[in-house]
């Protein structure tokens, strides 16, 4: 990979690059490794070839893209991979208020409008070979661990458009490497903050663990609300190595405003453990596309979700997951309220090919409507080729409880606050299974200040 | 107890109905799907002028939509080489002795008379294209009790046809549906006057004789306010080196405080594609009962409907796959919560066995202002070779919150634990695995009507009982 340290520019002769497209122009003021550069042609070639997907697709049937316009966003300056962190003393206040309560991590960044404004690694980790740099960094120093990785995921062929958006437009990354037998004790934790509107933010993780190593990797995607809208791009790649333990949380509390995309692909190899966590609380519509594939035998697979929608807030969930290998277990549970005139989708597979004999593969999706005009669409699906397994799937949509509220409301608190409390409840079933205390409370504190209570 | 059964020998694999009778239709179309053949259906059946014109406007509506996407495999079949039109005689008949030879013996062998002079209160055999037979016992016919050929339904009864024909599916309601409307031949007409309750039901039998033939029955019920019925319909076609298709379209309306059970045991030949669209609109405090098993065909595509129109409706769905070599089963039920206060259940069991695949795919669907609806969706998958398939697509939508809806769903294989349990009491293991089957099966199984259909007992019922019971 020794071009990976030459730079060229992306030929402005792609046919993609309509004249007059900020977003072909884009493409055209940048200034990074070859490999990158490549990487991002070819993917502005295919979101070129494709057709932006309508409702008439399975997979966008509840989740109208007709107003969505990619042309009208400017993509916000990608990061240089040298920024200066500045201390966490030096940060705006904004972005200094929410490094409160983080000082146990075992690495922390701040991006703000993309770019690392704080970056911090525990030298211990950092001793045993750790490494949590940006992409473009990575793409200098340490090619080897991007290649055959990055942007690798078989994104299904309906999520491909926005996909390939996201990985021309990348705005900036991060890269978390964990060496054979490293265990990092404390999470590591990226803040991304954006704070304008018209703009686009792509961001992306590629997080490669080695043999029985341990993280756990949090990300939390803030704004304040915004006048004019923005799209938000991510992704989320994760190598996790024979034995590993990779946990994943992401904390979704944008502002109004926003509109945000994230794929996540997680792939596990022989006796991997994988455990991620989705919370929607903010943005305008939010769509994750979430997929395990248990490639070696004895994985497992924990997804879990939580969302609760007010207003008009739309929130689509699509998940995978994918037993390519035997003796292999998954466990899917998906829970979500809503209010006002809000909507949520759950669109869920487990797949189990031909030979995944012994699956064990579970998939449970509850809904909560506490008002007249919220939907909850919930599909759960199942595709088996093996015959030696264990599958079920159970989807629910329903109240809170009179009984419970009536209770309550008998101690004296009034319907709302008892309904509220009654959600909480709701959630804990999912959030009892963080295991880290301390971001156990964060994701209590952000839903508590969502719900209201 | 006889010991020397298996899965086999539970009969659902074997297929009994591959004869061909020699008959001489009086016309066949020609080969293909045309406006002509379209006008040349609607001659034959000296049809009024408005249902041409609906034939022809559904024709468009067939070749302005695109063959799904979804569901089974479409990709082989060609409508080219069909015949969407036969006509076995000239004109249907009231009593078995005027039938024609050939297609009374057909019906002989299948069981039809023996069973209509037993146990039915009124029978209808299609064979090909056409009603060949219909006839219903005098008792019910006195309490006005109407029972005829779909084509006789249109010209004895113009109004009562018209007020209800294809207002519960329309032509636009699916690709196939529009097919049905376009060449629909044969099927039944039925009108349950207010009040009445027929204890023993009615039966429609579908037998496909001809090769590369196209069968498109179209038929519809009224249920009237307060009575009740229940209508089975049985299916069966002989093997042919080529594909044959059936394309029915089932309207129903069940009116207040009626009650209604719809019972099909479609045994197609595993050359068959069978698409049908069945539906029920369920008026206030009314209750419709789909009980839908699928066992032959290539593919079926098939999810019986219930929309539920009015305050108190009831809806269920009852439904049985078997999948074995080549079979698909692309099955399940739907539905539609409209009124308050409306409760449905939709149970699904499937067998693949062999390279089959069964597919459960269905919708609950509870629009807002449905208040106080309940639904409850459980399916459960069986596999029992490694080559096997199932597939669950649920969809459930929900816009009312004052709803309560649950859906679960089970894959399994036939458990070690059982097997050994039951070979340790002296059973084989093939009878053993047989009894485990017929116990997934038996919730749905035992509310088949075997005292009733004696063909249909022959396919399921009377063979397990026999075999290990």
């Amino acid at each position: 990979m020794a071009d990976g340290v030459t730079t060229a520019r992306v030929a402005g002769d792609t046919e993609a690059g309509a004249a007059g497209s900020r977003l072909a122009d884009f493409l055209e003021t940048l200034d990074e490794p070859a490999t990158l550069l490549e990487r991002r042609r070819r993917a502005w070639e295919r979101y070129a070839e494709l057709p932006m997907p309508t409702r008439k697709s399975e997979e966008w049937r509840y989740t109208d893209l007709s107003g969505l316009d990619p042309e009208s966003y400017e993509p916000f300056a990608p990061e240089s991979g040298e920024e200066e962190s500045r201390d966490a003393g030096d940060l705006p206040e904004q972005a200094a208020r929410l490094l409160e309560g983080m000082e146990a991590r075992g690495a922390v960044a701040v991006r703000v409008d993309g770019r690392t404004l704080h970056r911090r690694l525990d030298p211990a980790l950092a001793e045993r070979g750790v490494l949590f740099a940006p992409i473009r960094r990575v793409a200098r120093e340490r090619p080897e661990l991007l290649a055959e990785r990055l942007y690798t995921s078989d994104v299904a062929p309906m999520e491909e458009k926005l996909w390939s958006l996201h990985v021309a437009m990348l705005t900036g990354g991060d890269v978390l490497y964990v060496p054979d037998g490293v265990r990092v004790p404390e999470p590591v934790h990226v803040l991304r903050w954006a704070g304008e509107g018209d703009r686009l933010l792509s961001t992306h993780t590629l997080v490669v663990t080695g043999r029985e190593a341990e993280v756990t990797w949090v990300e939390e995607y803030l704004s304040p609300d915004l006048e004019r809208p923005l799209l938000s791009l991510s992704g989320l790649e994760v190598f996790a190595g024979d034995g590993a333990t990779v946990r994943y949380l992401a904390l979704q509390r944008y502002g109004r405003g926003v509109k945000h995309f994230s794929v996540q692909h997680l792939l596990a190899g022989r006796d991997t453990r994988l455990s991620g966590l989705n919370v929607n609380l903010g943005g305008d519509l939010a769509r994750d596309d979430v997929t395990s594939h248990l490639e070696g035998p004895g994985s497992e697979s924990e997804m879990l979700a939580l969302w609760f929608g007010d207003g008009e807030q739309h929130f689509d969930h699509h998940t995978l997951q994918h037993h390519a290998a035997p003796h292999a277990s998954s466990d899917l549970l998906y829970k979500g309220a809503l209010t006002d005139s809000a909507r949520s989708i759950f669109r869920g597979l487990i797949r189990v090919d031909r030979g995944a004999q012994l699956t064990d593969a579970y998939q449970t999706n509850r809904n909560l409507l506490l008002s007249e005009h919220c939907h909850a669409t919930t599909l759960p699906n199942l595709e088996i080729e093996a015959d030696d397994v264990r599958c079920s799937h159970g989807a629910t949509v329903g109240q809170v409880d009179e009984g419970m509220l009536f209770y309550l409301m008998s101690r004296g608190l009034t319907r709302r606050t008892a309904e509220r409390l009654l959600v909480f409840g709701f959630f804990d079933e999912v959030l009892e299974r963080v295991p880290v205390e301390g971001i156990r409370e964060r994701l209590r504190d952000a839903i508590g200040s969502k719900i209201g209570i | 107890m006889p010991y020397n059964e298996t899965v086999e020998g539970l009969g659902l694999d074997e297929y009994k109905y591959h004869f061909v009778t020699k008959d001489k239709p009086v016309f066949k179309s020609r080969k293909g799907l045309s406006e002509e053949v379209v006008r040349q259906i609607s001659a034959h059946k000296e049809e009024p002028e408005w249902m041409l014109d609906f034939r022809l406007r559904a024709l468009e509506i067939f070749e302005s939509k695109p063959m799904p996407t979804w569901g089974g495999d479409l990709s082989t079949m060609n409508l080219d080489e069909i015949y969407f039109y036969i006509r076995p005689q000239d004109r249907m008949q009231r009593s078995w002795d005027e039938v024609p030879e050939e297609i009374k013996d057909t019906f002989e062998r299948l069981g039809i008379p023996e069973a209509e002079r037993s146990v039915l209160a009124g029978v209808g055999a299609q064979y090909e294209s056409e009603m060949v037979y219909h006839s219903l016992r005098e008792e019910w016919e006195n309490q006005g009790v109407i029972f005829e050929s779909i084509e006789d339904g249109l010209k004895m009864y113009p109004d009562l046809f018209r007020e209800h024909f294809a207002t519960v599916i329309p032509p636009a309601d699916n690709k196939f549906a529009a097919l049905n409307s376009a060449v629909w031949s044969g099927g039944s007409f039925v009108y349950i006057p207010k009040g009445a309750k027929i204890d023993i039901p009615l039966q429609a039998y579908f037998r496909v004789n001809a090769e590369r033939m196209g069968q498109f029955e179209r038929t519809i019920i009224i249920v009237d306010e307060g009575s009740e019925a229940h209508y089975i319909e049985g299916c069966t076609a002989p093997q042919y080196s080529t594909e044959s298709f059936h394309s029915g379209v089932i309207e129903i309306i069940v009116k207040k405080d009626a009650r209604f059970r719809y019972t099909t045991i479609q045994n197609w030949s595993n050359n068959m594609y069978n698409l049908v669209t069945q539906r029920a609109m369920v008026h206030e405090h009314a209750t419709m009962e789909w009980l839908d098993g699928n066992l032959g065909s290539k593919l079926t595509m098939k999810y019986p409907s219930c929309y539920l129109m009015g305050e108190g409706a009831h809806g269920e769905v009852l439904s049985i796959a078997y999948a074995t070599d080549g079979q698909h089963q692309d099955t399940g039920g739907k539905v539609v919560h409209v009124a308050p206060h409306t409760t449905s259940r939709i149970t699904s069991k499937s067998i693949s066995k062999g390279t089959g695949r069964s597919s459960y795919r269905g919708l609950c669907k509870v629009y807002e202002g449905a208040v106080g609806s309940r639904s409850n969706v459980e399916c459960d998958a069986l596999l029992l070779d490694e080559t096997s398939r199932t597939d669950t697509y649920p969809y459930i939508e929900i816009d009312e919150n004052q709803a309560t809806i649950g859906h679960e769903a089970t894959v399994s294989k036939v458990g070690e634990e059982q097997l050994f349990y039951l070979m340790s009491r002296g059973l084989a293991e093939e009878e053993a695995m047989a009894m485990v089957v017929r116990g997934f099966i038996e919730p749905i199984a035992r509310k088949l009507p075997l005292e009733f259909a004696i063909e249909l007992n022959r396919l399921i019922e009377l063979e397990m009982e026999g075999s290990v019971g």
